[in-house]
């Protein structure tokens, strides 16, 4: 499943190379604007052509990352396992929070929902038992790189 | 020693130099996706806050809605939300 949303992921990144008809709400939420003022529409056009480019190759490098320790990871009773350097962990984290962002943008998810206990097996409540599920990992990986620095 | 011609400006933009004497400041919005511990994570590692500091700084997003995070030049405001928006925060800048 983490394999299936890395390449989600990297096929919304290379969407974004092709000017979209309509704006998709998830890639404008991993792309936000910098400026609120809406009269700094100049500089908002300057600073997304300065940094924009570079927010995806980012975001690309640690998919690459991470899709690499998945291809090595070993399965040990039923249940994967992988030793990951601090550099990987740290690319975990972004990706697995990028795809929280992408997945709760499409999903709509508020501050109010209570998600836990949700069946992954009913197509109806899967992703959001998926979006749950992250975000407890994720939650775990931010305890243990918290903890060593 | 000696008089100067007109001082170098890095920037040739006239108007400019008159626009980074105002500070601006930084503003992260409170999101529904955000882990609570992810932001704190992310504030003290881009800013080197505090556990403390960086906590507060959540909790303000987190129950006002918004709170600031930095405040500088344009220039270090554009870095500072371009490294915000890279750990995925939704941040913008405006003037202070």
């Amino acid at each position: 499943m983490l394999t299936r949303l890395c390449e989600e992921l990297t096929t919304l990144l290379s969407d974004d190379d092709t000017p979209a008809e309509e704006s998709d709400p998830v890639l404008e939420r991993l792309f936000p604007r910098a400026y609120l003022d809406p009269t700094e529409e100049e500089s908002e056009a300057d600073w997304q052509r300065l940094v924009h480019g570079d927010l995806i190759d980012g975001r690309r490098r640690t998919l690459a990352t991470v899709e690499g320790t998945l291809a090595g990871a070993q399965v040990r009773r039923g249940r994967f396992e992988l030793t990951l350097s601090e550099e990987q962990a740290q690319a975990w984290l972004a990706v697995l929070n990028d795809a929280r962002l992408a997945l709760g943008t499409r999903l709509e998810v508020t501050e109010d929902m209570d998600l836990s206990g949700l069946d992954p097996d009913d197509p109806e409540t899967a992703p959001f038992a998926v979006y749950w599920w992250l975000g407890m990992l994720e939650e775990r990986l931010i305890d243990v790189l918290s903890g060593s620095s | 020693m000696g008089a100067l011609d007109a001082p170098t400006i890095a920037d040739p933009d006239v108007d400019e130099t008159v626009e980074t004497a105002k500070p601006w400041v930084v503003v992260v919005w409170n999101d529904p996706v955000n882990l609570m511990s992810y932001v704190v994570y992310v504030f003290q590692k881009l800013f080197g806050y505090s556990r403390e500091k960086a906590t507060k700084l959540m909790l303000d997003v987190h129950h006002k809605g918004k709170a600031a995070v930095s405040f500088g030049t344009r220039e270090k405001a554009e870095v500072d939300v371009s490294r915000l928006h890279a750990h995925g925060l939704w941040a913008t800048m405006q003037r202070d």
